[in-house]
């Protein structure tokens, strides 16, 4: 038992030591493509209904990839600041993921109060279930086992 | 030209009144029946269901009459039909706008109902299979009333029309709109089944395990259908839509998602009540919410208020689904309170260590997971109704919230196959889960030696080296044990439908992360290099016909392959359509498009590579899928009533004996 429990630890560790590994190797070199198409999909076609700029075909969305791409190519500005900027020039709906403040911010923290209403729904339960022992039957339930036990032997006896 | 429009759209009100007619006489027939105790009376709720479906063939072959013979008469026909629209594509354009997949969806609904009363015929009698197509007919009843009504498919168009448009572009160059509409509508409508056995099940008291055994195979068809049909919308969406992209986040395609959520918690959680008879209340509320998110989603993507490529922009019809969905809501809420009593569970759950355990905690999750997917959907709703304000809510925000719910269910899969009911030890998890725990370290060091990085995607990676250990750690004991019959069943095919899953976890996770894109712009002659391939223009070709005119890049990728992205203007709608041109293969797909403006003939284009990796594991998984949901159908290993785990009771077939 002891010997299977340092395998585990080992597993553990390993997949720990590799993870670690993998997390902090960095990947391949983020090209000016990447954050165009990055900042584009956070970006809402203004003149077609719900898709982003990064799928849109519409010639409004081709204007913005073609503006996210000579901002890109400037390197001046952070992708942030991209996104602001064409925010501006456009309103608030071309943002396609809801900022944190005001009532927005209500898209972030209800899915978190609800995963954490569940969790505490869980863990409620598992509680109560390790209070729940199942308590020795009296001699009450013992008689109506019997009974019920005893009736159901005669019914199948007589089919 | 008022007299002909006359005749066809007559006979096909007429058809839809008669429907109406049928399905609410044959609910009638159900109630009256079943309470008074007349057979006769029941008996003639199946002809009521004939009726009802040979009435809605009926319409519907009227329909496609009216769009093949291009009867412009037709509102409908002026809006979607075309004499240029090649046969096929005419065939399928009856779906192609709300009236019309309103109609399809009163014929499969029919085609269902008629179906249940069919596989119910002996049992009509007894009150739970009346009661059960009593509601069915009663929803059947409701959209013959909005075909009729708000969506009536055969009101009179202008006069004078002679040809139309045609179907929206997008619906008229692949092949799959003739098959995603109405594969997902097969699942779509046949949560139906399942829901009003659970409203029989309510109204007649009998809420025992009966009407969830009966109908277990129901809702598995239903799901799976669900499952492909989405499937299929993912194909679609990557073959046709040109961003190299399967899933937008688009609310038509969450209203699809949201009941596929619902359904895969409950054909999970059921299992938990069919062993130890708890979860009663939670399995019907299941099923009253993935029907009633069908008809909200309807709602939703149909009437208009919300924003959408799928959506028809229509408005009339919003109402008519919302009153629809608040008495759906309402009268089951108020069922579940009344049959309170009964439907308190007798069991608990022993420890957290056991499989009844771990299907709650599935639940929580596609519960919490179901929750951000209708916040997401209809928080823009909520703002413009508070504040007056647009805003919009986009793949991005879905991305980062359900990625850890994934994360999460993979953990789940790694460990809920290997529990056993009741009760786990550690020592019994040590054991079971030693080979599977290995898959995964080998699944993360085989990542890792590919070059993957990053928290994300390398977790799903290792999750799913363990769940796939776990999966297939079932199948191979059960077929050690029972040979070929350990493929059925649905803890088997279940665990090959997990497979599928986990295929297609890991090609999301790897295509999400490591896809790799660039505009390069082209000049014939002198090949271009991205990403270890090259790219050379061979001509730029324009192809006209009596619909479109079209314009391909002809490209040659490693001097191999002939890839031709093209961009097609529609010349009645004056639209235009990028068709990308994909080569798939096991490991990486590539993928191009053909950038705008392009000139014939200029010697120059502007495309756009994505190279994507593990693309076509995903269809290879659905394929897993629906290959397991099959498997599952099949009846497994009967289990002895004398096994520790069943009660010693006598059960029919023993009397008979």
């Amino acid at each position: 038992m002891k010997q299977n429990k340092s395998v585990w630890l080992g597993m553990f560790l390993l997949v720990g030591l590799l993870l670690a590994i993998g997390v902090t190797r960095s990947g391949s070199v983020q090209t000016q493509q990447d954050r165009i198409d990055s900042i584009t999909s956070h970006l809402a076609c203004p003149t077609c209904s719900g898709e982003s700029v990064f799928v849109s075909q519409a010639s409004a969305a081709q204007a913005i990839r073609l503006e996210v791409a000579r901002q890109v190519s400037t390197g001046t500005r952070t992708d942030d600041e991209i996104i602001s900027y064409i925010e501006q020039r456009f309103g608030g709906q071309v943002l396609l993921v809801p900022r944190a403040t005001g009532l927005d911010s209500l898209v972030w923290s209800l899915p978190v109060a609800a995963l954490i209403m569940s969790l505490w729904f869980l863990i409620r339960t598992f509680s109560r279930s390790r209070q729940n022992k199942p308590t020795a039957p009296s001699a009450q339930d013992e008689k109506l086992v019997e009974q019920a036990l005893a009736e159901s032997m005669t019914k199948l006896k007589r089919s | 030209m008022l007299a002909s429009a006359g005749v066809i759209g007559t006979i096909g009100r007429a058809l839809l009144l008669v429907g109406f007619v049928g399905a609410v006489f044959g609910a009638f027939a159900a109630i009256t029946g079943v309470r008074n105790n007349e057979p006769r009376v029941i008996r003639l709720v199946s002809r009521f269901a004939v009726l009802a479906f040979a009435a809605a063939v009926g319409a519907f072959v009227v329909m496609e009459y009216a769009m093949i013979t291009r009867d412009f008469s037709l509102a409908y026909v002026q809006k979607v039909g075309s004499w240029s629209t090649p046969p096929l594509y005419n065939f399928a354009a009856v779906w192609s706008a709300l009236e019309g997949s309103i109609l399809m969806w009163v014929l499969i609904l029919s085609g269902y109902t008629l179906a249940v009363c069919f596989w119910m015929r002996k049992r009509m009698n007894e009150s739970l299979a009346a009661w059960a197509m009593a509601v069915m007919m009663i929803v059947l009843a409701f959209f013959f009333l909005v075909s009729f009504f708000p969506a009536n498919p055969f009101a009179a168009g202008a006069p004078g029309v002679l040809d139309g448009p045609g179907p929206n572009p997008l619906l008229q160059n692949h092949i799959l709109v003739m098959f995603h509409p109405p594969i997902l509508y097969l699942g779509y409508v046949g949560v139906t089944v399942p829901f009003a056995f659970a409203i029989a099940a309510l109204v007649t008291g009998r809420v025992g395990e009966g009407w969830l055994l009966a109908t277990r195979r129901w809702s598995l068809f239903a799901w799976g259908f669900l499952t492909f049909g989405i499937a299929l919308g993912s194909w679609w969406s990557y073959e046709v839509l040109g961003w190299s992209g399967v899933w937008a986040w688009d609310p038509v395609e969450n209203a699809s998602l949201l009941p596929w959520i619902t359904g895969t918690a409950y054909i999970h959680s059921v299992l938990v009540q069919e062993r130890r008879g708890m979860l009663r209340v939670w399995n019907i509320s299941l099923l009253v919410a993935t029907f009633s998110l069908t008809i909200l989603g309807t709602f939703l993507t149909r009437s208009g208020v919300l924003n959408s490529v799928h959506a028809f922009s229509e408005s009339g019809i919003g109402a008519w689904f919302l009153s629809f969905f608040a008495v759906v809501l309402i009268v089951s809420v108020f069922l579940i309170g009344w049959r309170g009593d009964k439907l308190r569970s007798p069991g608990i759950i022993d420890s957290p260590l056991s499989r009844e355990a771990a299907f709650l905690a599935n639940n929580v999750l596609f519960a919490v997971f179901a929750f951000i997917v209708l916040l997401g959907t209809v928080f823009p709703l909520i703002i413009e109704a508070l504040q007056n304000r647009q805003i919009a809510v986009g793949a991005p925000f879905f991305d980062r919230l359900t990625v850890p719910i994934g994360i999460a269910l993979l953990t789940l899969m790694s460990i809920a196959p290997v529990l056993p009911w009741r009760k786990a030890s550690a020592e019994t998890l040590q054991t079971r889960l030693f080979w599977p725990a290995w898959c995964g370290i080998a699944a993360l060091v085989a990542s890792l030696a590919l070059g993957a990085y990053g928290l994300a995607p390398l977790l799903t990676f290792t999750l799913g080296g363990v769940s796939s250990g776990a999966a297939l750690r079932q199948v191979v004991l059960a077929t050690r044990r029972q040979g070929l019959r350990g493929l059925v069943g649905r803890a088997n095919g279940g665990m090959i439908v997990h497979l599928g899953v986990i295929m297609i976890a890991v090609a999301l996770g790897a295509s999400n992360s490591y896809s790799k894109s660039q505009e390069l712009s082209l000049v014939t002659g002198t090949p271009a290099f991205f990403a270890g391939h090259s790219f050379e223009l061979i001509d730029v070709v324009e192809v006209r016909d009596d619909r479109s005119t079209s314009v391909k890049a002809r490209v040659i990728v490693d001097r191999k392959k002939t890839y031709e992205p093209a961009i097609t203007k529609y010349t009645r709608i004056g639209m235009n359509v990028g068709t990308p041109s994909v080569k798939a293969s096991l490991t990486s797909d590539i993928y191009l498009t053909l950038e705008p403006p392009v000139r014939q003939d200029s010697g120059t284009a502007r495309i756009k590579v994505f190279i994507k990796p593990m693309i076509t594991w995903l269809w290879i998984g659905t394929g897993l899928m629906a290959l397991g949901t099959v498997l599952a159908a099949f009846p497994g290993r009967r289990r002895r009533p004398t096994e520790a785990t069943s009660a010693l009771v006598p059960t029919s077939e023993q009397n008979a004996l």
